[in-house]
């Protein structure tokens, strides 16, 4: 893992990230000396098997865990230290969230829904930010869904919703954490096709957690966790390829 | 079993409650009645007996009634969210049936247990009212035993109702189906109005026949005080329609009370969890709506006899003065009395309210995690039990002034031998307890949940259940 100082185009870092729960003897180490970064509008995957540390990262990543040792950075600001508030307030603004159970609001509609983190804001859209998010409903294909509320919806389409209101407020990282995990295999890939768009269209900068290779074969790049080490950094991989390594992990453990 | 048990201590406290005012009230109607015989002048009359008989049970009633509403709701929360294990048990290969008879001899323990500890808390209240009465000389020492056999009919009104209104509440055992123990954590929002056809019909009935005969008590009571029992009938008739109705009456205004709070996305979250259980916050709420409008219509009733008989008797002061105390004395006796079921209705608000937030953790980490700061979600417990309370204190305001009017015209208007409109007198003093008592509610509601809720970690809503 090599982060060079000519490495500017980097829209979140990790430097000798260290996670362990408990103390002792009966302590677990989830993450152990991880240093890495993640290229502005790429989108990358974090793959390992469960109890690789891959969500212990991403959480610590989007500022809602605190690493034992090592820093994160989020852009420029060091986000190891901040207070609650600050770090409320920077998610707000700059981290968008796709989760596996979709997690909408229930008691908001579509559009309720998108506009959320604006709304949290206390302000309203500029008319730039309008057009986007108007787009965004357009491409998503949620135009006739505006009212609807999330029980209304399928798993697919509330998965569309998440990824507008990841998307709809231009943050500087998208966290994905398994996006797919609940959807069948047609509409999981399309909501991957959806993120993969995001990136290459308009320079999404998307980390997606993920243990499946076919998911992970949407991703610009793939870094493979084991033990709470990165093990692997590969470019855009197969699926097949993905398969292979991840076997050839499980049977060398 | 012991699991369970401990989930329904405020459904023990509640039958308690209901038990102990129960018991409590008929053994001061006891000693009371002990102390009339004793007297030369009323001592012959059973019919006083009979009346201080009557005016308990009707008290009682009401008591038992909130309570029964109140476990009802309570175990029809604890089974919304109790959901997946439910699932789970079914999907093992347990039958509905026998889940929602095991909830339901949970209530017919509890509501033993409540009977016994509320007949105790009860007996020991009324023999020291009474050792106190009798230290002070308001009234003579007589001797009674405090086993009177008649306190076993509110402490089997307790049983019977505990144990019927966990088997309503646990209705939606049923309904659990055993693959939700395998679906996604992706919750449906179950909307729990049943569409019972023939509940709304009987609340429709009741409602138009009832306000029917308070127009026409208004309009006899013009002529022969008589008219108010015509009110009376048709009061009671249109009030029970309303409490009937509860769950289509009581979210219209939870929704216009909620939009009051504003638009900031705290208040309008909120706004919205406040109705998204309709049937759950009707039965919240109608127990503080029927408290309120009894106390409200007694004290207008009372207030409006007040004026006008202070001024019927503006040129005989000595009579005046001896107006206030009767009026006011009366006026708090019977608040108090109607005001304790207003408390257990409380008690039942600040359980299921709290239940409901924390079965909401994983939403309340989606929205710490999307930028809602701990002070954002504490606003938002806030402004969602606000809206409970004011949504039936309101309601219980306006119901009451209505009918406090509408007795007070029936009774007196045609006190002055030409037929006349009486204006209804508010009770300010009344009203304004209320309004503090409501805010007080708000609080206890509140903050426990909104510490609770508070603390919740954003991560909770990204783990995999």
């Amino acid at each position: 893992m090599q982060i060079q100082p000519s490495d500017l185009g980097l829209i979140a870092r990790v430097a000798e990230l260290g996670k362990r729960y408990g103390s002792g003897s009966g302590s677990v180490t989830a993450l152990d000396d991880v240093s890495l970064g993640l290229r502005r509008g790429e989108f990358t995957a974090i793959m390992g098997p469960s109890g690789s540390g891959k969500s212990t990262l991403m959480h610590i990543m989007a500022g809602l865990d605190s690493p034992t040792s090592g820093r994160a950075w989020l852009g420029d600001t060091d986000i190891t230290e901040l207070s609650d508030s600050a770090l409320t307030v920077l998610r707000r603004r700059r981290i968008g969230f796709v989760f596996q159970s979709f997690n909408l609001v229930p008691t908001l509609d579509v559009r309720g829904n998108i506009m959320l983190p604006f709304e949290l804001d206390g302000r309203r859209p500029s008319r730039d930010e309008q057009e986007w998010i108007d787009e965004l409903v357009e491409t998503l294909g949620l135009g006739a869904r505006l009212r609807h509320r999330p029980h209304e919806l399928s798993g697919g389409q509330q998965q569309r919703v998440a990824i507008a209101r990841a998307l709809a407020t231009r943050p500087d990282l998208v966290f994905a954490d398994e996006p797919t995990g609940n959807l069948d295999s047609r509409t999981g890939r399309e909501v991957l096709g959806l993120l993969a768009a995001a990136s290459a269209r308009y320079g999404q900068s998307i980390a997606m957690v993920t243990h499946d290779p076919i998911a992970a074969s949407h991703a610009d790049r793939i870094l493979f966790l084991a033990d709470g080490r990165i093990v692997r950094d590969a470019g855009r991989s197969s699926a097949e390829d993905i398969s292979a390594f991840m076997l050839g992990m499980e049977t060398a453990a | 079993m012991n699991g369970r048990l401990r989930d329904q201590g405020p459904t023990l406290l509640v039958a308690t409650l209901a038990a102990a005012f129960g018991v409590a009230l008929l053994q001061v109607t006891g000693i009371l009645a002990a102390v009339l015989a004793e007297d030369d002048v009323t001592g012959s009359s059973g019919t006083v007996r009979l009346m201080l008989g009557i005016v308990a049970s009707v008290f009682i009633t009401i008591a038992v009634y909130v309570s029964a509403v109140v476990t009802a709701n309570t175990v029809a929360t604890i089974v919304a969210g109790r959901t997946r294990q439910i699932a789970l048990l079914r999907l093992i290969g347990s039958s509905a049936r026998s889940q929602r008879a095991a909830i339901a001899r949970e209530g017919l323990v509890i509501g033993a247990l409540g009977a016994a500890l509320g007949a105790v808390v009860g007996s020991a209240s009324a023999w020291v009212l009474g050792e106190v009465g009798v230290a002070q000389g308001v009234i003579p020492s007589v001797e009674r035993s405090l086993l009177d056999p008649v306190v076993l009919l509110p402490m089997g009104a307790v049983v019977l109702t505990t144990w019927l209104a966990a088997w309503t509440g646990s209705r939606r055992v049923l309904a659990v189906r055993p693959v939700q123990a395998l679906g996604n954590s992706a919750e449906a929002d179950l909307d729990e109005v049943s569409s019972r056809v023939g509940r709304t019909v009987a609340a429709w009935v009741f409602v138009i026949l009832g306000a029917l005969l308070l127009v026409l008590g208004v309009l006899v009571g013009l002529v022969r005080p008589e008219g108010v029992l015509i009110g009376l009938v048709g009061g009671i008739l249109s009030f029970t329609g309303i409490v009937l109705a509860a769950h289509r009456v009581m979210p219209p205004v939870l929704r216009a009370v909620g939009s009051l709070f504003g638009g900031r996305p705290a208040a309008r979250l909120a706004a919205e969890n406040a109705v998204r259980h309709p049937e759950r916050s009707a039965r919240m709420t109608i127990g503080i709506v029927i408290g309120v409008t009894l106390v409200t219509t007694f004290a207008v009733t009372m207030e409006s006899y007040r004026t006008m008989l202070t001024t019927a008797f503006a040129d005989e002061p000595a009579l005046q003065s001896e107006i206030g105390p009767m009026v006011d004395g009366t006026v708090a006796v019977f608040s108090a009395l109607i005001g304790f079921s207003a408390v257990i209705a409380a008690v039942g608000l600040v359980n299921t309210l709290s239940i409901s937030i924390m079965q909401r953790t994983r939403e309340l980490g989606l929205l710490r995690a999307l930028g809602f700061d701990r002070r954002q979600i504490r606003a938002m417990v806030l402004v969602e039990a606000a809206a409970l309370t004011v949504a039936a204190t309101a309601t219980g305001l306006v119901l009451g002034v209505v009918y406090g009017w509408a007795g007070a015209q029936s009774m007196l208007g045609s006190v002055g031998g030409a037929p006349a409109i009486v204006a209804p007198a508010i009770p300010w003093l009344i009203v304004a307890i209320v309004v503090v008592a409501a805010a007080l509610l708000t609080l206890a509601a509140s903050v426990a949940p909104m510490r609770r809720a508070a603390r919740v970690s954003p991560v909770v809503a990204l783990a995999v259940e």
